[in-house]
């Protein structure tokens, strides 16, 4: 049995597993950079050949960053309901929409043809392909990686002026902060539970009472967010920090071959799912 | 104390996060008796699975395996009356002024009782005995605004709201920290009082070895999640070797007697008070010379 | 020889509302020297930690002045060398850490000022060995204990070369341990050159001190060696101050035996203190 408070020990962004793979060895800003292509790849096509390759790849890539894969699994499987429920509305309801192909059921409003189901198994497995090439980019990639790559691919738009530095200052910040507050926040609401007070009784149709019991957690919160926010401030300026002011960086990324091949590789398929006509 | 065991914990438990790479065993059959009445303190290094444990002692954790057994009951069961339990044990966290969330301080101390679903007469009663405890004048100060406070005033707000519950046993985790010289002592002679005079049954979480020796009856010291040592302070506080190899710390003077036993004095280390500990040195400076019976109070 | 800060009747106070000001410092004027060890002490409320922000400049006077390194810290061009040459580690060990990653961390305040990468790598190092914290240079800081977060903070200060390094309550929210491992780091800065300056309420932490300065009520009320401080004990109890237990000790004893002198404020004095007196008291 275990506690009802465990949150900040299941909270898995920033959750990551050293393995030391080739994964995690290769140049994180262009991991993220296949990461994002190949994923707007996926989210084009919609051919069952296709996805089918999608999958492999993201299951190719899962394994080869030697992560346990129950990993990946307890990443898919709060996302199971989603899927269910998403693929039958989808199933009821969008047939009229995709209205092409074969017609296998005809009532009422409800028109379920061969394209419809295609689009139910296509998006279904898009979806799990997608939370596998994410858990492969965030288990193998530390925050701090995650931040300097979400910056440097932002570097070109230093030219039209956007804060690109302040913005992955930010974002470093508030990745650093992640388990800070979900320990505070599991701290309060035991230490409030011990007074107590309960969360989630009543269902939850019951919004106002709901949202009243959180009262309790999330005043104090925000008042702990408003403090530790002004004590960062102080020892940030106490350590000559200047809003807007030039910085050198500490982090230098090398990109060497073996990166620039994934890259490659990473296009060509992308490519692949993007263009090629495949026969279903 | 009554001899009426209150809190009974044998060979207890706990696994973070079980079955992931994250595992960590915080609790290795880890064992905790008290009496009714009783003040234990628990000491040990950061990490060694104290909080764990006092969290077992109103059901926030359940036990995993082992026993935990609060006024005779069994909390390893399936079902356990939480609300009855929580109210029955008291838990202080640290910083515990981090929860206040109401505007008045009045209202804030009320929110235990309230959420009890008490009558708001017996309400107000418990939030003026409560307040009266921890030293906060009721008329004057309930209606207040809880933001003003300073740190010290903060905690005792934060202690009165869980005194409003009426507990049987007081849990605090570090109840002293981060407060300066005189707050810390307003607040130990109130959880002594609550403890001698209340009867309280009070279990406490400290780094502070003057406070530990002040203030228990027993104490427990926590090593890699289980108990590795108890005894009275004295008994404790003499067990020279044991505390150096757990890492734990002395107060101030019974490290002094430590540093002359080693030199060959034959002083008696079991003075934690800064007149004993001098008494105690005085005893061998006086050696052959006779007649230092009395020392005068200064 | 020249001061690294000086105080010249500096008084500060907080505005409440349009109407009400509450006055915290009044008139404060001293000079910290180079290689000093200083423990500012005083009760929570009595103004010692608006001092402090005043040390570089974070806070500035509303009358009187404030000098670092002969530069006013009112005027703002100077900002950025008034915080390099003072800087700060602050009471909690959660919220003075920026990054991800400890030596990130460490690096902060470099990449503010610009230090070039090459320069950078050799100063994290350098910082983290004094600190003793290499080991857990890639650790995210979420999993180091108080003592250790504090030590990354220090390193961060470090690691830019200040001249002062002001501590301001830096060990308050620490065990015992943390608290050890932090005065341990600072009387080796000390040692190596680094000026100090603490503020604190505990009193043993004072008595590392070369130089306490006790505040009460946004005044100055003593300035000194601890020696000389700790001798007001009936002063220092009724500013809600405690003199270290051996200094009570020694006291309680010398009010028997009037040779054992009371003039004693840290631990290995005292034994020695006892082993002179027991040999005295032999030999006669």
């Amino acid at each position: 049995m275990s506690s009802e408070f465990e949150i900040s020990r299941s909270i898995t962004i920033g959750q990551y597993v050293p393995t030391g793979s080739f994964i995690h060895r290769l140049d994180p800003r262009i991991k993220l950079l296949v990461f994002v292509i190949l994923v707007v790849a996926i989210a084009f096509n919609t051919s069952y050949f296709g996805n089918a390759i999608g999958l492999v790849l993201s299951l190719y890539l899962f394994w080869a960053s030697k992560i346990p894969i129950s990993y990946g699994l307890s990443g898919v499987k709060p996302a199971i309901p989603f899927i269910v429920i998403l693929a039958v509305l989808q199933l009821l309801f969008q047939g009229q929409l995709f209205s092409d192909g074969r017609v296998y059921v005809d009532y009422g409003f409800v028109l379920i043809t061969s394209e419809s189901i295609r689009l139910v198994v296509v998006s279904a497995v898009r979806f799990i392909e997608i939370i596998f090439l994410s858990s492969v980019l965030t288990l193998s990639t530390s925050t701090t990686e995650l931040t300097h790559s979400i910056q440097s691919l932002l570097s070109p738009l230093k030219k039209i002026k956007f804060p690109v530095h302040e913005i992955s200052l930010i974002t470093t910040i508030a990745i650093r902060f992640v388990p800070t507050f979900a320990i505070e926040m599991e701290k309060m609401m035991k230490a409030q539970a011990s007074r107590g007070a309960d969360f989630g009784t009543g269902g939850w149709w019951r919004i106002v009472q709901r949202t009243k019991e959180m009262f309790p957690i999330i005043i104090p919160l925000f008042n702990i967010a408003l403090s530790r926010a002004e004590d960062l401030i102080l020892a940030m300026e106490s350590r000559c920090y200047t809003p807007g002011g030039e910085r050198s960086s500490y982090s230098v990324y090398k990109a060497i071959a073996k990166d620039y091949l994934v890259l490659l590789v990473g296009l060509f398929f992308s490519l692949l799912l993007l263009f090629y006509p495949f026969p279903f | 104390m009554t001899g009426r065991p209150i809190i009974e914990i044998e060979n207890l438990s706990h696994t973070y996060m079980k079955g992931t790479p994250m595992e960590h065993v915080a609790l290795k059959g880890a064992n905790l008796y008290a009496e009714e009445g009783e003040c234990i303190a628990i000491i040990g290094h950061t990490g060694s699975g104290k909080s764990t444990l006092i969290q077992h002692f109103n059901g926030l954790m359940r036990p995993e395996s082992g026993k935990v057994i609060i006024d005779g009951e069994d909390l390893s069961k399936k079902k356990v009356d939480l609300k009855t339990l929580r109210q029955k044990v008291g838990l202080v966290f640290q910083n515990p002024e981090d929860q206040i969330f109401e505007k008045l301080i009045g209202d804030d101390i009320a929110y235990g009782p309230f959420k009890l679903g008490l009558p708001i007469k017996e309400v107000r009663e418990r939030v003026k005995w409560a307040m009266d405890v921890v030293g906060l004048d009721f008329e004057e100060i309930k209606d207040r605004q809880t933001f003003a406070l300073s740190g010290g005033q903060k905690r005792k707000v934060a202690l009165a709201g869980i005194l409003a519950l009426k507990p049987k046993i007081l849990v605090l985790d570090e109840p002293t920290a981060g407060l300066d010289p005189k707050s810390r002592k307003e607040l130990l002679d109130k959880i002594k009082r609550l403890n001698k005079d209340e009867k309280l049954t009070v279990v406490f979480v400290s780094h502070n070895m003057e406070e530990v020796a002040m203030l228990a009856d027993r104490v427990y010291v926590m090593a890699g999640g289980t108990d590795v040592l108890t005894g009275t302070p004295k008994e404790i506080f003499t067990d020279k070797e044991k505390l150096q190899h757990h890492q734990i710390g002395t107060p101030e003077t019974v490290q002094v007697l430590y540093k002359l036993t080693d030199l060959g004095y034959q002083v008696n280390t079991e003075a934690f008070s800064v007149l004993e500990a001098a008494e105690e040195i005085m005893k061998v400076l006086a050696g052959k010379k006779e007649g230092s019976e009395h020392v005068q109070r200064i | 020889m020249e001061p690294i800060i000086r105080l010249e009747n500096v008084s500060f106070s907080y505005k409440i509302n349009e109407k009400t000001k509450v006055s915290v410092l009044k008139n404060i004027s001293f000079s910290i020297f180079p290689g000093e060890y200083v423990a500012i002490i005083g009760h929570n409320g009595s103004g010692k930690s608006t001092l402090s922000k005043h040390l570089n400049g974070i806070l500035t006077p509303d009358s009187g002045d404030v000098w670092v390194h002969g530069h006013n810290t009112k005027d703002v061009n100077k900002k950025r060398s008034i915080r390099q040459a003072v800087g700060t580690v602050f009471q909690h060990p959660d919220n003075q850490i920026v990054a991800t990653i400890v030596e990130e961390d460490v690096a902060f305040g470099l990449e503010n000022i610009g230090v070039p990468r090459e320069e950078m790598k050799k100063r994290v190092d350098e910082a983290l060995n004094v600190v003793k914290m290499s080991p857990f240079r890639h650790r995210p800081p979420h999993h180091l204990s108080g003592g250790q977060k504090q030590r990354v903070a220090i390193a961060g200060v470090l690691a830019m070369k200040p001249d002062c390094i002001v501590f301001d309550e830096a060990t308050s929210m620490l065990d015992s341990f943390g608290r050890k491992e932090v005065l341990q780091v600072m009387r080796k800065m000390n040692n190596m050159g680094m000026t100090i300056i603490t503020v604190t309420h505990h009193m043993s932490e004072a008595a590392e001190a070369d130089r306490i300065i006790v505040i009460e009520g946004g005044q100055i009320v003593m300035d000194g060696p601890p020696r000389e401080i700790f001798k007001h004990k009936l002063e220092l109890e009724n500013l809600q101050l405690e003199v270290p237990s051996v200094s009570q000790m020694a006291e309680v004893i010398h009010s028997q035996f009037n040779t054992f002198s009371k003039d004693i404020i840290q631990e290995n004095e005292f034994i020695e203190e006892v082993e002179k007196f027991h040999k005295e008291e032999v030999g006669t």
